[in-house]
């Protein structure tokens, strides 16, 4: 991310914390860390009531690689986020606690910072630190109790005084639940992935092969010399999501209530949304087979064959899903475009890497 | 340069937005003001998925997603003879991809509340679309969640100004297999709007101005013209016949309520 990047650095007033009355919750921390956002990327809004703090970041940093949050001290937000596969685990469906097997794929955390409109498959948190609560006490994720992990960071001799520095904290009992989903928030925050092959040509730093300027041409549907791949509406640059939620024709289903898997319904009860799921990005796609909200697909030529074949029908399959008639070479170019997505300096970058290994 | 000169021309824009209001708290009296568009087809609501739709030559439809932006609205007033621009909103996506009841469907879609000064206004002046002003900057030029910080064809250089997603049945046998997809964008789609009304908001008071957009019309022209599923079942550019005709149309869908 050399050259033109924003720094967003928000000072607050440390002088809050002389006036937090007794019993109420610490104070917001100065915030100091200067996150570098992608110029070529939306603006964003950094929540108000967790500022980023380098304390805050290195605490969050540790957390989420620190088994300490799992039921027998063996799993941690890493063993299903690694960073060497964009934060996803390889594995069709998410493995956890006593070898559960989860509902879903994991999803890439990269640029999770960006989205506001619902995380996890079928948006049911609405922000990061929301997001962050709830792993530890789901039965096939980490498996514990939060009660019985603050009880274990208190004791631990370490992170009372890193969640002093963080946030303030003037006495262990203070040491929350809440404060520990914000570190982790916070760090989540920072794992903002934009310097890809992709990222380069856009910026003008490097050029397309004529196989992926081909293929790029299909994604976006750029002329009508080329079939559509119709693949931009919703994977839209920069991010490569517009975080809708959708059906993508993954499967038939004759009624709404007929999926085995409702996503979105989950969250809203809605039933035109049974069968929707959030819109992943496509950045660092490469590294995060299996596709899908379940893995289903092993490799990028199974999800681009799904979408070629127009998928299957039920009520509220998209409309955007419908038969692409591509070539081989038209594939094999959309392919390639797609490779153009990944940011080997995100997957390698040391700040996002295990502090208990460095 | 071209990038700087955009942002800036932005900046100043949204300040001319923004002080208009706040030289009024200043010293004036101030209210609020609030579009709720209520969408339908014909004399039926607009609803997701629930409703068919009798179209033309027996095709029948249903919706998914039908979106439009708005951008520029401004009060009219008088003032010593002269008709005066109050800027009130720089630019609202609304959406009714979420209605999917009768209901919901005369509840409208609201724009965002803004400020403006109280008194009576003779009009409502707005654009249908992104105005070319802001037309011409992109995505990272806003934070997430504004309006503008998405749906952006890159391609065309363009918002995508309004979207029209549903299933067509053009057999007809009851399967409603046909995939439609309208998007339009463009300057060259871009229709400026102009309502004579008498508005008249106290000052603290709250004045809502009722509009609809009849889908209908935006798909059938008062000539009785209509775009023929059977022939074009989507539009992904801002100059084909379709997009075009259908932002031609626009104008004569939106009605004060």
């Amino acid at each position: 991310m050399k050259g033109k990047t924003r720094t967003a650095i928000v000072f607050l007033a440390a002088a809050v914390v002389a006036c937090t009355p007794e019993g109420a919750e610490p104070a917001l921390p100065q915030s100091d860390y200067a996150l570098e956002e992608p110029e070529h990327f939306q603006r964003l809004a950094l929540p108000e009531d967790n500022p980023l703090a380098i304390a805050g970041v290195e605490l969050g940093r540790r957390l989420f690689y620190d088994p300490i949050l799992s039921a027998d001290s063996s799993l941690s937000c890493s063993s299903c986020h690694l960073q060497e596969r964009a934060f996803t685990d390889g594995r069709a469906i998410a493995v956890g606690f006593a070898q559960r097997a989860g509902q879903r794929n994991s999803p890439t955390l990269a640029n999770s910072a960006y989205l506001y409109k619902g995380l996890f498959w079928d948006g049911r948190a609405h922000t990061l630190e929301e997001q962050a609560l709830q792993p530890v006490e789901t039965p096939h994720e980490l498996g514990h109790s939060w009660a019985a992990a603050e009880r274990a960071l208190r004791r631990h001799p370490l992170y009372p005084a890193l969640f002093t520095e963080a946030f303030g904290i003037t006495d262990t009992s203070e040491l929350s639940r809440e404060l520990a989903a914000r570190a982790i928030a916070q760090f989540e925050r920072t794992l903002i992935s934009a310097n890809a092959r992709y990222d380069k040509v856009f910026l003008g730093k490097a050029k397309f092969t004529p196989s992926e300027k081909r293929g790029r041409d299909i994604f976006f549907d750029t002329t009508e010399d080329l079939p559509s791949g119709e693949c931009s509406h919703c994977h839209t640059p920069p991010l490569f999501t517009d975080e809708s939620y959708v059906n993508n024709g993954l499967d038939r289903a004759d009624e709404l209530e007929d999926f085995t898997d409702t996503g979105r319904g989950d969250a809203t009860h809605q039933r035109f949304d049974n069968g929707r799921f959030r819109v992943p990005t496509l950045r660092n796609i490469a590294l995060t087979a299996p596709y899908m909200h379940d893995g289903r697909f092993n490799t990028l030529e199974e999800v681009i064959e799904h979408y070629n074949s127009g998928g299957h029908y039920s009520e509220n399959v998209d409309p955007k899903i419908k038969k692409l008639h591509l070539s081989e070479r038209d594939k094999k170019d959309l392919l390639n475009f797609l490779l153009t997505l990944t940011d080997s300096t995100f997957v390698h970058n040391a700040a996002y890497a295990n502090p208990f290994l460095q | 340069m071209k990038r700087l000169l955009l942002a800036t021309a932005l900046l100043s824009m949204m300040l001319i937005f923004s002080t208009c209001g706040k030289d009024d708290e200043g010293g004036g009296d101030m209210a609020e003001l609030v579009l709720n568009f209520t969408a339908n087809y014909g004399n039926n609501p607009l609803v997701m998925f629930e409703r068919t739709y009798d179209y033309e030559a027996d095709m029948d439809f249903k919706m998914q997603l039908f979106q439009f932006y708005l951008s520029d609205v401004r009060l009219l007033r008088q003032n010593n003879g002269a008709t005066e621009e109050v800027p009130a909103l720089d630019v609202d996506l609304l959406s009714f991809a979420n209605i999917y009841n009768d209901a919901d469907a005369a509840k409208g879609i609201n724009t965002e509340t803004v400020s403006i000064p109280a008194g009576t206004y003779t009009g409502l002046r707005f654009g249908w679309g992104v105005s070319p002003q802001l037309n011409a900057t992109i995505p990272p030029d806003y934070p997430l969640g504004h309006p503008l910080s998405e749906n952006y064809w890159e391609d065309a250089k363009s918002y995508i100004f309004f979207k029209v997603e549903g299933n067509a049945d053009l057999e007809p046998n009851g399967d409603f297999s046909d995939k439609l997809t309208f998007h339009v964008g463009g300057d060259n789609n871009y229709r400026e709007l102009t309502f004579e009304k008498t508005f008249t908001v106290e000052k603290n008071g709250k004045l809502t101005i009722p509009l609809s957009v009849d889908l209908k019309k935006i798909l059938i022209a008062t000539d009785g013209e209509y775009v023929d599923f059977r022939q074009v079942k989507q539009s992904h550019s801002n100059t084909s016949p379709a997009a075009v005709f259908m932002a031609e149309n626009a104008p004569s869908a939106i009605q004060l309520r």
